[in-house]
């Protein structure tokens, strides 16, 4: 009987893949290249959470948060040079360009140092690539417009920043969507950035040659700024699908009050970054059977949810969510395949 | 026919016919479909780049090298301000205004005291009081999206026939502004500085006090230009006047003013603005991806620069 317990425990420990090596003296910097708008603000503050737990817990030993101002890679390339030389044992980081950092990643990579990137993903094959699916988002973003417009008609559709891979695959995944839908029909096409500003003026500047539009498929921080560009033009309101920023569930809110406006919200949460020290975590702790790459779902907000969650968002916010170790292993887990 | 001659001859005509010519393109393609939505939308949208043009001009026309290049983190703190201050609150408009205009400037003192004092180039003194203005942005706002009072949101959206409210007082503005340029000593000290600075002196021209007056002017530009953009757009944010750096500056070149200084006009600031909006309105309607867009933007600004710097030439 006992031999079993010990087995069974053992078992569990191999399934669920923990503590084959101690963590509590390694110490993981965290590399970000920005911190002026709400999400990345939103990502500093869940990282801050998790891993002040994290040290508490003595699951590791620090936790550390670099952060460059200015967006440029050749500061950031400096920075993880000195993390390198300070000694960390694991470096997240959100990276200023794909490619142009890989020569700092090999480096650190060689000095065997775990790096694990998110959200701005660096092409080093060394380094680890938390990923978002964003081509699935894209997609379903035609999939829930088709509920909420069963007639079809003319959509609109704001891409994010240009050459980003982000903005490839949601724009990709919208294609694919409306591929499924015939009745949809995409008339217009403008770059908000991401941005509410850009997207705001980008929409004011197409809307008066635009045929009726009866949705918006974006990608994220530009919803709000559409449905100002389509009120200032005294157009009616289309569908805009959402992306998890305050001011845009608020605006949901506010319309759904008024006349049982409906649509979907959707996003990378910010706390995605938990993830990544997770995996991380998860690293140093001996697994060697984490993919380099890993899919890991988006954040979304439906009709019925969305109210609950926007008390939780700051002013001015984005939703975000912090993820746990279990929901790493998880995640770890449904990729391996 | 001499008055056609005349006419041509100012150097702010071209960016009115590049304007005019980029929208006749436009109704072209819709076939005259929203021609009218399209003029409303540039109004609203070229004001803000005509208030700090403005102000960009002046400071340009003080002679080679002078630049405000702090402008966007100006307009992006001047924006957190004025949305902390009225809070929300449409009987705090006025106080947050006078705020945004205050902290506006406030920075344009700075940089010229960087300027005097330290003798640094206005390039390298602008360009490293706008890191310092962006990061007090990053952390008075915390890159949180703070909202406008209901009331002066609509403000910004306010219109007579299709004329924008904000883009009348603005223009009440520039024929104020060109007033001061070409009627008041002080902007014919300006246009005497940028001339020739020593001969300027010599005659008498208080040099230091119409560069800290120029400085301050643009400044308070900015800020109130960042007061406005958060209106219009709904909410202040630490990148909201990032396009302002390139724009302030290519309205005054297409506009007809003289980048090296001494010799400037403000009409051609509405113009270039205009131009810039409606270029964009163009592309956008056409459907032109987002690189064919940018390449398509920046060679057509040089055509437009090398038409008006051409006739500058002839003359």
């Amino acid at each position: 009987m006992k031999k079993l317990l010990v087995l069974s425990a053992l078992a569990a420990m191999l399934a669920s893949g923990t503590a084959l090596a101690d963590t509590s003296g390694k110490k993981i910097a965290f590399s970000n290249n920005y911190a002026g708008n709400s999400w990345r603000q939103a990502m500093l503050d869940s990282y801050g959470i998790v891993t002040k737990k994290a040290v508490e817990d003595k699951v590791v030993a620090a936790a550390d948060v670099f952060t460059t101002a200015d967006k440029e890679v050749p500061t950031q390339a400096a920075q993880v040079q000195n993390l390198i030389l300070q000694g960390y044992d694991a470096i997240v980081i959100n990276a200023a360009s794909p490619d142009a950092l890989n020569g700092a990643i090999k480096q650190a990579c060689d000095a065997g140092i775990v790096v694990v990137s998110f959200d701005g993903t660096v092409t080093e094959p060394c380094a680890y690539r938390v990923v978002v699916d964003f081509k699935d988002m894209g997609k379903q973003e035609v999939e829930q417009m088709a509920k909420f417009q069963p007639k079809g008609g003319n959509l609109l559709e704001i891409r994010g920043l240009a050459g980003t891979s982000i903005d490839d695959a949601i724009h990709a995944g919208i294609l694919e969507g409306v591929a499924a839908h015939p009745e949809f029909k995409i008339v217009g096409s403008v770059t908000g950035d991401w941005d509410q500003t850009t997207a705001q003026k980008a929409v004011a500047t197409i809307l008066p040659s635009l045929p009726d539009v009866v949705g918006i498929v974006d990608q994220g921080g530009d919803g709000y700024g559409a449905a100002q560009a389509f009120a200032a033009a005294g157009k009616p309101r289309p569908t805009i699908i959402m992306g998890n920023r305050q001011d845009e569930l608020k605006w949901w809110k506010e319309q759904k009050e008024k006349d049982g406006y409906k649509t979907w919200s959707a996003s990378i949460a910010p706390g995605v970054s938990t993830l990544a020290f997770w995996v991380a975590q998860q690293v140093l702790d001996g697994r060697t059977d984490i993919p380099h790459d890993l899919l890991v779902p988006y954040l979304a907000f439906t009709q019925d949810d969305f109210e609950a969650a926007l008390p939780k968002i700051k002013e001015g916010g984005v939703a975000t969510h912090e993820y746990t170790q279990e929901d790493a292993i998880g995640a770890i887990k449904a990729n391996i395949k | 026919m001499a008055s056609l001659r005349t006419m041509l001859a100012k150097p702010w005509i071209w960016s009115f016919i590049g304007a005019f010519v980029v929208w006749l393109a436009t109704i072209a393609f819709t076939g005259g479909y929203g021609a009218g939505g399209m003029i409303t939308a540039a109004l609203s949208l070229a004001v803000f780049t005509v208030i700090v043009g403005v102000g960009q001009m002046f400071v340009i026309t003080l002679g080679p090298g002078n630049v405000d290049l702090s402008l966007p983190a100006n307009i992006g703190l001047a924006s957190a301000v004025a949305m902390k201050v009225m809070d929300g609150n449409d009987a705090m408009i006025a106080v947050g205004l006078i705020a945004a205009l205050g902290c506006g400037a406030a920075i344009g003192a700075a940089n010229y005291l960087l300027i005097w004092a330290l003798r640094i180039p206005p390039i390298i003194a602008t360009l490293s009081a706008s890191f310092i203005i962006q990061s007090i942005d990053i952390s008075y706002g915390r890159g949180l999206q703070i909202k406008p009072p209901p009331g002066f949101a609509d403000f910004t959206n306010w219109q007579i026939l299709g004329i924008p409210v904000l883009a009348l007082l603005t223009v009440v503005f520039t024929v104020g502004a060109a007033t001061a340029l070409q009627r008041m000593i002080y902007g014919r000290s300006v246009l005497a500085i940028g001339q020739n600075i020593r001969a300027a002196w010599l005659a008498g021209v208080n040099v230091g006090r119409v560069r800290f007056l120029t400085y301050t002017l643009c400044g308070a530009l900015g800020g109130i230009d960042g007061a406005l953009l958060a209106g219009y757009f709904r909410g202040a944010n630490v990148d909201i006047g990032n396009e302002y750096l390139l724009a302030s500056i290519a309205v005054v070149v297409i506009g007809g003013t003289s980048v090296a200084g001494g010799k400037a006009n403000v009409p051609g600031v509405w113009g270039a603005g205009l131009f810039l909006v409606l270029l964009l309105t163009m592309l956008n309607t056409f459907g032109v991806s987002a690189g064919v867009r940018l390449v398509l933007t920046g060679l057509i600004i040089v055509g437009v620069i090398t038409a008006a710097g051409g006739e500058k030439a002839v003359r």
